[in-house]
């Protein structure tokens, strides 16, 4: 009885381990639940983004299809703790695919936000260069504003000095400044009676005419003689031209352009006096010489009506 | 003698029915713990919302593993324990990347705007900086 025993005992010992090996080489090695462990993990194996990311979930998700593999060899295909690990084999498989994902999301984000930010930067940089051209256009016509108002200023500080100069110049003169021009009378002493030859006393204020057109080219000058009434109608226009041409002679004389001069005689007409005694007749005599304002024409005395 | 020999035969076998006790294993309350942490980070994750299938079952496999452990059937408390937590991972890193896919796709709908929006300021911007009419 004892011996039957011991003899079944160590058969069973023998046959045990043959029975677990002889199961493992029959049992059906297609586990659903495994075979799905198996495609789960090659899977993620063939996801670069997972061996870049989740290393370490796609490591635990091989060490466990080995547990389920090696349980299998062990208990069976249909062993409860080689379903268990192949199922968790799977869901690791997944989790390390989520987290690849999630992964490659965090790093499209983060390229997007450098992208956004070099978006923003240019856009910026653009307005800044807008505004800076803007202030630009904006103060270089500020800048012309202030250098024409600069320019009226001198021109007219330098039109005020002009006149006083003038005004300096022709003191002599008895410049008076009409509508015409400005007009500066030589009187009758600058004469010799009756005849047209200029005095030594007429060379200032012809030098001072003379160098006053040198100075403004662009003004012309109109020379008008003048008598009184006494004597012919015809030896007055002659003797009034003859001066005002000895008038106009003497100015180009003094490097004065031809062109710019224009000399008249009108005998008798338009007196400045009465004629009735001396003082008011030598007023009468005289030779009128305006100066254009600017480089305008002269107006002719009818067409002026001036006296 | 008899006696004594009882009682130490009886504490043998209580012993060894301890060991045999045993072998059904010790309950897995770090596991549970575990699984139940895991679960309430899918939970925060809007696990509830992007990954509810996987949330479900981590929360079903959770109470499975509470059941037997009050049952004292500690290896299926623990097998359910770690199922659970699978599965709550799965459901709280499928929850994140969904979330995650979403804020891809505002990003690229808004560079999207903001490309044009600066494509057309820089037309209008090149209309302001063209030198004004004579």
């Amino acid at each position: 009885m004892k011996r039957n025993l011991i003899a079944l005992a160590a058969t069973a010992a023998l046959l045990g381990p043959l029975a677990v090996m002889i199961g493992c080489e029959t049992a059906p090695r297609n586990n659903a639940t495994l075979e799905e462990a198996r495609s789960a993990v090659q899977a993620a194996e063939a996801d670069s983004n997972v061996s870049k990311y989740a290393p370490t979930e796609l490591e635990r998700a091989r060490k466990l299809l080995i547990n389920a593999d090696a349980s299998v060899k062990e208990h069976g295909a249909n062993d409860k703790t080689a379903n268990h690990y192949a199922y968790l084999a799977t869901q690791m498989a997944h989790i390390a695919e989520q987290r690849a994902q999630e992964q490659v999301a965090t790093a499209r984000i983060m390229s997007g936000e450098a992208e956004r930010q070099r978006i923003l930067l240019s856009a910026r940089e653009h307005e800044a260069n807008n505004a800076v051209a803007q202030a630009r256009t904006a103060q270089s016509q500020t800048e012309a504003a202030r250098s024409e108002s600069q320019n009226a200023q001198a021109e007219m500080a330098q039109a005020q000095a002009e006149s006083r100069e003038l005004a300096n110049q022709l003191k002599d003169l008895q410049a008076a400044q009409t509508s015409r021009g400005i007009v500066l009378t030589l009187q009758d002493v600058l004469f010799d009676t009756g005849r047209s030859r200029l005095k030594p006393g007429a060379e200032r204020p012809l030098d001072q005419i003379a160098s006053f057109l040198n100075e403004h080219l662009e003004r012309r000058v109109q020379i008008e003689g003048f008598t009184d009434s006494q004597g012919t109608n015809d030896y007055n226009l002659e003797l009034s031209q003859s001066r005002a041409d000895a008038v106009a002679m003497a100015i180009i004389q003094r490097g004065i352009d031809a062109q710019r001069i224009r000399a008249t005689g009108y005998g008798e007409q338009y007196p400045k006096a009465s004629n009735t005694n001396a003082g008011s007749r030598q007023m009468n005599r005289r030779v009128e010489i305006i100066l254009s304002n600017g480089d305008q024409a002269i107006p002719g005395r009818i067409a002026s009506g001036a006296p | 003698m008899i006696t004594g020999n009882g009682i130490r035969n009886s504490i043998y076998c209580a012993i060894a029915f301890a060991i045999v006790a045993c072998a059904s294993g010790p309950m897995p309350v770090d596991k549970l713990a575990v699984a139940k942490t895991s679960i309430e980070r899918a939970e925060q994750a809007q696990a509830a919302q992007f990954a509810q299938v996987e949330l479900t079952s981590a929360r079903n496999k959770y109470a499975a593993a509470q059941t037997a452990a009050d049952k004292n059937q500690g290896e299926v408390a623990a097998r359910m324990a770690d199922q659970a937590d699978v599965d709550a991972q799965l459901a709280e890193s499928t929850a994140r990347a969904k979330q995650q896919e979403q804020l891809v796709d505002e990003m690229d709908s808004s560079l999207r705007d903001l490309r044009n929006e600066t494509l057309r300021k820089d037309n209008a911007g090149s209309a302001v900086t063209a030198p004004p009419q004579p």
